[in-house]
């Protein structure tokens, strides 16, 4: 198994692809995450009734494969609007609001956790809207949602798999790329897989232990 | 004054096409979800037996599916498991990925679920008179399963959602590889591709809604 | 709508104000580079070498217009589903991908005249059994989804009514499916099946006979409406011919006869 043509300079080439990844995660996962929180919060203010065509447009990236999203997009982009986008600002677009999507959910989820009566007597302390959302919902919300939303970024960075569809060369990509040339499927694959793993489960792990932690007292 | 014409004609008259896919989107989806509940409680009880060398298949299981892309779990079933001279069809390998995947994180979900329901259940069952596995099955599952209710729908739908990675491992009778298809032949994408989204959407909305419905019959209490 | 509608008009406009009279040839010209939707997995016409740079058949042709029209080249990866929409999104100028010009893609898309012709053969797994392309019925069966193959080969096996077709995303996991067993046979060009049969990387896989489907004639493709581009590129190809160059990157890359391109009795 470990007698491989696989040379240095493709090794580079895997690493580039890994980069790719982490690339598109970081800028899609940031991204998504303010429009999450902003989208977030929103939802919570307007109540269902107002915040329902929100909800139904978030609600279409939660629907709808990821790769059927990619492919729409991209197709939408150039061929309906003639935008001359790259392929990576069309997987990070798409990335970004699939994010937003699900992260809205976990800030929602988080402040509706914080208990109305904390709220209330902090209002009646004489604190400001922004003042209640800033020192009380801040703190207890991210205690709920932090987990979530470590869980959320590496979904994040395991489905940015799917970015070859326009054109983006990330880790997946790259293997298979190399898969073609050198005709060692399994030994490459494992080795993109441990990647994936080796990234993902450290911090799972540390997801889990804040959470177990967190909501001990 | 768009570079492009739109010809919704040409895509909807492949309708019923599409929708003999989206039927098989869903056989996959519902089959991965019942054989993954299973699996599931299968790797919930491993995870809690006495036994290392079980405990760590269960753990390295559920890690696996966790910590990898589902598009590399379902390659895996098909060109990985053949290369040990099994061979399955495409269907089976897609169904075997995302079964793989669902297991796994619904694993994840019962044990979260188990950590709910006080011991003393099991104790009270057992002076009862029921023996452990009577009691695992009459008091510990039904909650468990009540518990992680809504995990497991958005497992569902994501299960659906997973059917599209399908086409990596030569499956062309779902609704993302009939879509495809039909793109090959006439280069429609964003019509073709538009109503499959439709499609999904609304295959999504009848699960949730389904979920909900038969929520509130099931725990109403 | 109509508000989105104008908003991106709008965008449109600015954006392009300048390029407004100039043609997608004229566009190419003044940006210096010619962009080529390739197919990569596909040898001798696309592949990487040992430094994962595109070379073959096709990386070569482009290149080639690039020279005559005085600009760099830039090759673009697109797998065999994604050569269109590249195109349509405006992420390349042209097609240099292997691509059969029929009737029903043309009403998408505009064609050169064909640059190249594949024959089709049949690469069996030795332990099959198979030594025919008729003595495929009732095996499992695939190809590259999307291809002209492809798409000749499910009809077949469906007006055998035994058997089963599958297409797999790229011809490398069609080769990998066949020499794991998976599929028994395959049809593919004869090109490619003779460059990963002699690749040696599969084992106990071989080219057993011709498959009966019309010569797969593949053309050059861009925009529809751009007719000065189109035109350019028949000129192109005819060029190629008259020059010799087709012929001496025939030799290069593929060997053996040349195939004809042209269609007896007819004008083009």
């Amino acid at each position: 198994m470990f007698d491989t043509a696989l040379s240095s300079a493709d090794l580079i080439f895997l690493a580039k692809g890994a980069g790719m990844t982490i690339v598109v995660t970081a800028i899609s996962v940031a991204i998504g995450t303010v429009l999450g929180i902003v989208f977030g919060v929103i939802r919570v203010q307007l109540g269902t009734v107002y915040a329902a065509p929100l909800t139904f447009f978030l609600d279409i990236f939660r629907s709808v494969p990821l790769l059927i999203q990619l492919v729409l997009a991209n197709a939408f982009m150039g061929m309906v609007l003639r935008l001359q986008f790259s392929g990576l600002t069309v997987a990070c677009m798409v990335l970004s609001l699939y994010t937003a999507a699900y992260c809205a959910e976990i800030v929602r989820g988080g402040i509706d956790a914080v208990p109305t009566t904390t709220r209330r007597a902090a209002r009646s302390l004489g604190m400001t809207w922004g003042q209640d959302m800033r020192h009380i919902v801040l703190p207890l919300a991210t205690r709920v949602a932090l987990p979530s939303w470590i869980g959320l970024a590496l979904g994040v960075m395991k489905d940015s798999a799917l970015v070859y569809v326009v054109q983006v060369t990330e880790l997946l990509k790259s293997t298979q790329i190399l898969i073609t040339r050198l005709q060692e499927p399994m030994f490459l694959l494992l080795i993109c897989g441990v990647f994936y793993f080796v990234i993902s489960f450290p911090l799972a792990r540390f997801g889990g232990y804040l959470e177990k932690r967190w909501s001990n007292d | 004054m768009f570079g492009y014409t739109f010809q919704w004609n040409q895509a909807l008259a492949r309708l019923p096409k599409m929708l003999d896919g989206a039927v098989v989107t869903m056989e996959v989806a519902v089959l991965s979800m019942l054989i993954g509940i299973l699996c599931a409680i299968l790797l919930t009880l491993l995870r809690l037996s006495g036994s290392r060398s079980l405990r760590a298949v269960a753990t390295g299981w559920v890690e696996v599916a966790r910590n990898t892309p589902a598009l590399f779990q379902i390659y895996m079933a098909h060109f990985g498991i053949a290369s040990f001279g099994i061979h399955l069809s495409p269907f089976v390998s897609l169904l075997i990925g995302i079964t793989f995947n669902n297991a796994g994180y619904l694993a994840e979900n019962f044990r979260g679920a188990l950590k709910a329901i006080p011991d003393t259940q099991i104790r009270a069952g057992r002076s009862l008179g029921m023996s452990q596995t009577q009691a695992f099955r009459y008091i510990i599952v039904p909650q468990m399963l009540r518990i992680s209710f809504l995990p497991m729908t958005n497992q569902m739908v994501w299960a659906v959602l997973m059917t599209s990675l399908g086409v990596t491992v030569g499956l062309n009778s779902d609704l993302y590889g009939v879509t495809q298809d039909l793109n090959a032949l006439t280069f429609r994408t964003f019509e073709l591709f538009a109503i499959a989204a439709v499609i999904f959407y609304i295959i999504t909305k009848i699960i949730t809604l389904s979920a909900r419905l038969i929520a509130a019959r099931l725990f109403r209490y | 709508m109509t508000k989105i509608t104008i908003i991106a008009a709008l965008i449109a406009a600015t954006g392009f104000a300048g390029a407004a009279k100039a043609d997608k040839l004229d566009d190419i010209i003044s940006s210096g580079t010619l962009r080529c939707a390739v197919v990569l997995d596909f040898p001798p016409m696309g592949m990487r070498d040992a430094n994962n740079e595109p070379i073959g058949f096709d990386v070569d042709y482009c290149k080639d217009l690039a020279k005559v029209l005085g600009v760099e080249a830039e090759i673009v990866e697109t797998p065999f589903p994604e050569r269109i929409p590249a195109l349509m999104s405006g992420r390349v100028d042209v097609g240099v991908a292997s691509t059969s010009d029929t009737l029903e893609r043309a009403k998408t898309v505009g064609f050169s005249i064909p640059y190249f012709a594949f024959e089709m053969v049949v690469t069996a797994n030795d332990k099959s059994g198979i030594t025919s392309f008729e003595s495929m019925k009732g095996h499992t069966v695939g190809a590259v989804a999307g291809t002209f193959e492809g798409i000749a080969l499910e009809k077949q096996v469906k007006a055998w009514g035994e058997g089963e077709y599958r297409p797999y995303q790229t011809q490398a996991d069609v080769f990998l499916a066949l020499s794991q067993g998976q599929l028994d046979a395959t049809v593919s060009t004869s090109t490619v099946a003779m460059a990963s049969v002699n690749s040696g990387k599969f084992d106990g896989i071989s080219v057993v006979g011709k498959a009966p489907f019309d010569t797969d004639y593949v053309a050059l493709f861009a925009s529809r409406n751009e007719y000065g581009l189109i035109n350019y590129l028949n000129l192109f190809v005819n060029q190629q011919i008259r020059s010799g160059r087709y012929a001496e990157l025939y030799k290069k890359w593929v060997g053996g006869t040349l195939p004809s391109l042209t269609v007896p009795n007819a004008y083009r």
